[in-house]
């Protein structure tokens, strides 16, 4: 898009904006439209040429900034922004697959009311466009429950799975949660473990909201390690035929090591030897542990297993 | 004048007009900027309705009777953003997974998704409640993530204004590139992957494209206004992006049993979903799901370990067992005996 329809947007909103928070400060008026705070001016300043025929001093918007606040004293009827046009209904109920079939009803509750707002004209385009991103992700039924828990900020529990062991009950804070190439973590609190921990959502089992509550820390954000790609005192060799090697150079780029015979080898973290195993049978023979040998006797034993050997 | 100020001013006057408002006004209004010829002035308005159209503002001409006279006048009720009336609970999800997907660095049709937040919010006043939803593609190196999101805001507005792409492709099956022109008919996200879907002019028929391998694009910047192609009524993005590591787009399915024991009974459903699931007894479940890609199910399974079971049929058994057999003989030195498929 260009940048006259982005900068339209951007000021067809901002003056509805200002005229329902009169005095909001400069800077959270920059943070609400995403500029920086010497866009926002110019913006402003360019806000107090725009008028109507015949241009009278009372024909033209009254913005102005008094003691870093932003007032609007005449609005010239930009009082509330535009609808939404097809393209922003579109994306947003595009992105609000994300959270499908978890968040249920409120979901579809929300799409119902929004494409309702959408002018007639606009609502074919609307469903036309809908139809060209598909983010639906078969999210898991705790998301819906875990995403009220960390907006109400109560504590949950829940039975979770970790490999190769029953499930055991755990009571945790639950901070956030992140999707990671497809998959639901929970980020939170262990009560059980006393430690920060992350979850996958499709270990748990038997999740309840409690009426605990709890205060989140301001800064609760985890990241998914990758042992791929991160570096421990065991390092593991590992090598690929040419079939998985353009596979293996794309997620891994001038850290993968090309060979002789087209294949390709890379160094990964050693100290999850469930990881590693899992890792290296997923590539179905294409990968092969070069050292060191307890990893790729590891590799053998659990290949054995899966065919019942 | 400016044209952002200009069409600003448009707005203005038409908000405020209680009657429709002639062309020949129009000019005695904006002397400088509808002056000149007619061809000329006439054009430059056209292409102002045009962005006036984009914005959602409902402009119309109207002909004239006894009652009024021609001219252009906008449908205020049409204009301004109602209430949606969103409940908090509405609201939260709906802001949850709008804000995941823009902080995921790669979402297409970025722009409109965060006007689109700011417009649900409009009304919301303090009471907005702060996302805690993330979302991360995990499929792109480091650094890659601005080249995927500039393609993918691209790419939506080929797919919102039916615009054929150029691209250059590096595929992985193949050494080099291939240069395309594509008809694109939608984006569809997977396990962190997003997959453009369209026509491709040189293979002659529907084709994938993983949008981090796409190395140049061009959208066609010829009559923006006029769409290039036509999606067919019947296309279904869902028919042609595969969910799972079993299923492949063009292979026909056949149907795999499966017994799933220990920690993996109960996980029967998330592991596999859209299996039918049956229980055997205690701590046994069986699962059948129907399967296009054998490789990819034998690859799942082996990850699984000895509580995932293919019970048949025996192509699927035996290509587990193949794919098993090789990964204990390229280890072999680590074992005693070699195995023989």
């Amino acid at each position: 898009m260009s940048n006259v329809h982005e900068r339209l947007r951007r000021l067809l909103f901002l003056v509805p904006y200002v005229s329902k928070h009169p005095g909001v400060t400069v800077e959270a008026l920059a943070r609400a439209l995403n500029v920086s705070r010497e866009d926002l001016l110019e913006e402003l300043d360019l806000l107090t040429c725009v008028g109507r025929p015949p241009f009278n001093p009372d024909d033209y918007i009254d913005i102005y900034v008094d003691n870093d606040r932003v007032y609007v004293d005449l609005d010239q009827r930009l009082f509330a922004p535009p609808r939404l046009t097809a393209g922003e209904a579109a994306a947003l109920a595009a992105a609000a697959e994300l959270l499908r079939p978890a968040a249920g009803d409120a979901l579809q509750g929300a799409l119902q009311k929004l494409e309702k707002v959408l002018p007639p004209q606009v609502r074919e385009r609307y469903r036309e466009m809908y139809r060209k991103i598909d983010a639906s992700t078969e999210a898991p039924q705790a998301l819906g429950p875990l995403t009220r828990a960390i907006l109400e900020r109560r504590e949950v529990t829940f039975g979770y799975a970790s490999p190769g062991r029953a499930p055991e009950p755990r009571t945790v804070r639950p901070y956030e949660l992140l999707s990671h190439r497809g998959q639901w973590y929970l980020q939170g609190f262990c009560h059980t473990r006393q430690d920060a921990r992350l979850f996958r959502l499709d270990r748990m089992e038997d999740l309840v909201v409690t009426d605990t509550p709890f205060l989140p820390p301001p800064d609760a954000r985890a990241d998914v390690p990758n042992p791929a790609r991160s570096r421990t005192d065991v390092s593991v060799r590992v090598r690929f035929s040419p079939v998985a090697a353009p596979y293996v150079k794309e997620r891994f780029g001038q850290d993968a090591r090309p060979l002789s015979d087209g294949g390709v080898e890379v160094l990964v973290a050693g100290d999850s030897e469930r990881w590693l195993t899992q890792w290296v049978l997923s590539f179905g023979g294409e990968a092969e542990v070069v050292e060191p040998v307890s990893a790729r006797a590891a590799v053998a034993r659990a290949a054995r297993a899966s065919i019942g050997l | 004048m400016d044209r952002t100020e200009r069409i600003l001013d448009l707005v203005a006057l038409l908000l405020d007009a209680r009657e429709p408002i002639s062309w020949a006004e129009l000019r005695e209004h904006f002397p400088a900027d509808y002056g000149g010829s007619d061809d000329a002035a006439e054009r430059k308005f056209e292409r102002d309705k045009a962005e006036l159209v984009e914005l959602g503002f409902p402009l119309t001409y109207v002909q004239g009777d006894d009652e009024r006279r021609d001219g252009y006048i906008v449908d205020r009720d049409a204009y301004y953003l109602p209430e949606a009336d969103l409940t908090k609970e509405e609201l939260a999800v709906l802001y949850a997974a709008g804000s995941a997907a823009l902080a995921s660095g790669a979402f297409p049709g970025r722009d409109d998704l965060a006007h689109a937040l700011r417009k649900i919010g409009f009304f919301a006043g303090e009471s907005l409640p702060t996302p805690r939803v993330r979302m991360e593609l995990g499929s792109v190196q480091a650094g890659q993530e601005k080249e995927v999101s500039a393609r993918l805001e691209q790419l939506w507005d080929a797919c919102a204004g039916r615009k054929w792409v150029e691209l250059t492709y590096a595929s992985p099956k193949h050494p080099g590139t291939t240069q395309r022109r594509v008809d694109p008919y939608g984006l569809a996200l997977r396990r962190g992957v997003w997959t453009l879907v369209g026509h491709c002019h040189l293979r002659g028929g529907l084709r994938t494209f993983h949008v981090h391998r796409v190395r140049e694009l061009k959208v066609n910047t010829a009559r923006p206004r006029t769409p290039d192609f036509q999606v067919p009524e019947d296309f279904s993005l869902d028919n042609h992006v595969a969910y799972f590591p079993w299923q492949h787009r063009f292979h026909a399915p056949v149907e795999v049993t499966l017994r799933l024991s220990g920690a993996l009974s109960s996980r029967a459903g998330g592991l596999f979903p859209g299996a039918t699931l049956e229980p055997v007894e205690e701590g046994v479940t069986r699962a059948r799901l129907p399967v296009s890609f054998l490789d990819g199910l034998a690859r799942f399974c082996l990850t699984l370990g000895p509580d995932c079971l293919v019970e048949g049929p025996q192509s699927a058994q035996a290509r587990l067992r193949e794919m098993g057999a090789r990964v204990v003989n390229r280890h072999a030195d680590a074992q005693e005996d070699k195995v023989s498929a």
